[in-house]
């Protein structure tokens, strides 16, 4: 595609729901689930027999060394629809990583092609009852692991410290400017009823205490693992009118895909960078929108140095620049004029949600209904994952 | 060193951690374009050719120090902390990029370019991985 998004605001949020995220399941996933989709209907103004359309990403609810069961550990957009009782028109799946902006799109171009009227989207976290979330008994390494885990080259946090590392040499980012970003993170996340981090802020004195584990990332630079689900519903901006809440309009969107054959898990900032420009060209191209109207911007942040990288690929400030413009106050949700990246708490400051809480503060302050923290907001973009595995996407309140 | 994390060899890879083995660096050579690849692939990720028939050839593992991480707490088993591991551009073919460990230690100070050379940790009798050193310290 080039141009702008055929379907551009054509395409709304009508409804949410978010559960209580947790550290520990009391509860089958399925079942949050089931009860998350039941509010988010409900909030809509909808009955469950008019959700037509379904669409998640079953893809790394959880991992480590134990088994994905539907509707206990994950939750597929079939299993959902069956015990909600609906025969939907249309069920449909996000493959790969860039799970929640996937199957967002898949969502929205649903919708827009009128494969159905009411769609159902869902992100189901699980975080198992015992046991570290990555912790591998593994003694042997086969297929792609063979070419990194005998050297201990393993998980997501060496390759992001790579990344941070190049970041930090590179740009001369200090550990000051990274205390702003995950204070900012926690501070805000902490004021969120059904944050896991609810009541619970830190201080910058606190980030500076906390031991490096894999140079230059400690523990607060990640977010923990937590059982929690998102739930949105998405119609038609025509249908949208009829409802109770205030519309919020899908402008735009763009995915990012691997461009370099690395290493499994090698990450690199070159290709970071050349690929968040590559996405956000297209985003903003599809958007239709100027980067200069975006007045809330919201950075996955699963470890800290991704709200540098998303910032930068999205153009709020040059290559480089990031950890300077964050010094400068540039995120601070207490200044009315900021970008106010991380003012929903991102998944630092409510718990390993893979992109929720960025989409979901998104629609919180477009729809009007953030409470406390609400903005003036109009336009506004988040993104997840990687910029060449996840995507981001443009939203507005005034279409 | 460090792992007790074995690496199975398989079709694709057994020329690589044959050379290993003798500890050389073989890389996979395509045989359309010529082209090094790192891992080797079903296709040829340069010239995408589905019949790549890659040529091991041996490379001098001579690079530069792009990026690097002490590891001190790790989600594997069995590797003494903290060790250090450093992400290598080869001098002779800048696209391939390798991790290894780098055995002058975990507190060695590094700046981005930092040359190093190519050595080789053994992981148990005729099993070895790449590893680095600093230039000129071998
Ligand atoms: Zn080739």
């Amino acid at each position: 595609m080039s141009g702008t998004f055929e379907a551009r605001n054509k395409v709304a949020i009508v409804g949410y729901a978010q559960s209580q995220v947790v550290r520990r399941p009391t509860e089958p996933l399925g079942v949050t689930t089931i009860r998350t989709a039941r509010e988010a209907i409900a909030d809509a103004g909808l009955k469950p027999q008019q959700i037509d359309g379904f669409a998640a990403s079953a893809l790394m609810p959880t991992s480590g060394g134990h088994e994905a069961q539907d509707g206990i550990s994950t939750v597929s957009p079939a299993w959902l629809a069956e015990h909600l009782g609906i025969e939907p028109a249309y069920a449909v799946g996000f493959q790969g990583h860039g799970q929640l902006t996937g199957s967002l799109t898949l969502a929205v171009n649903a919708v827009a092609s009128g494969a159905a009227d009411y769609v159902l989207l869902h992100r189901a976290l699980h975080n198992p009852p015992a046991g570290k979330y990555n912790d591998n008994p593994m003694t042997e390494a086969a297929g792609m692991m063979q070419w990194c885990a005998p050297q201990g080259f393993f998980g997501g946090l060496p390759a992001i410290a790579m990344v941070y590392t190049e970041y930090c040499q590179r740009y001369g980012a200090t550990r000051e400017a990274m205390a702003h970003v995950v204070t900012e993170a926690r501070n805000n996340g902490a004021k969120l009823p059904w944050s896991y981090w609810h009541g619970k802020p830190i201080t910058t004195e606190n980030y500076l205490a906390e031991p490096v584990i894999v140079d230059p990332m400690c523990r607060l630079d990640c977010d923990i693992p937590v059982q929690g689900v998102g739930v949105f519903i998405l119609t038609s901006a025509e249908r949208a009118k009829d409802l109770p809440n205030k519309p919020v309009y899908m402008s735009g969107y763009a995915n990012g895909y691997p461009q370099r054959h690395r290493l499994p898990l090698h990450w690199t900032l070159d290709d970071m960078e050349e690929a968040g420009q590559a996405l956000s060209a297209r985003l903003w191209e599809a958007a239709g929108i100027s980067r200069e109207e975006i007045n809330l911007v919201q950075p996955y942040d699963a470890f800290s140095p991704f709200v540098y990288i998303w910032l930068e690929a999205l153009g709020f400030t040059p290559l480089g620049e990031a950890h300077r413009f964050i010094l400068d106050g540039g995120i601070d949700a207490s200044r009315p004029n900021s970008i106010a990246a991380l003012s929903g708490g991102g998944a630092i400051g409510n718990g390993r949600l893979h992109g929720l809480p960025q989409l979901l503060e998104c629609y919180l302050q477009l729809s009007g209904r953030a409470g406390q923290r609400q903005r003036n907001v109009s336009n506004a973009v988040f993104s997840y994952s990687a910029p060449y595995f996840g995507g981001a996407a443009v939203l507005t309140n005034t279409p | 060193m460090t792992g007790h994390i074995l690496p199975v060899p398989d079709e694709m890879s057994a020329p690589y951690w044959d050379a290993c083995s003798r500890h050389e660096l073989k890389l996979a050579h395509c045989s359309q374009c010529a082209k090094v690849t790192h891992p080797p692939d079903v296709t040829c990720p340069n010239c995408h050719s589905i019949e790549p028939d890659f040529v091991w050839k041996q490379v001098s593992g001579h690079g530069r120090v792009r990026s690097w991480t002490v590891i001190r707490q790790s989600f594997l088993s069995g590797f003494e902390l903290p060790f250090l591991l450093v992400d290598v551009e080869l001098d002779d073919h800048p696209d391939v990029r390798l991790i290894g460990r780098l055995i002058d230690g975990a507190d060695t100070p590094l700046t981005l370019g930092d040359a190093v050379t190519l050595t080789f940790d053994d992981l148990a009798p005729g099993v070895a991985v790449p590893a680095f050193v600093m230039a000129g310290k071998s």
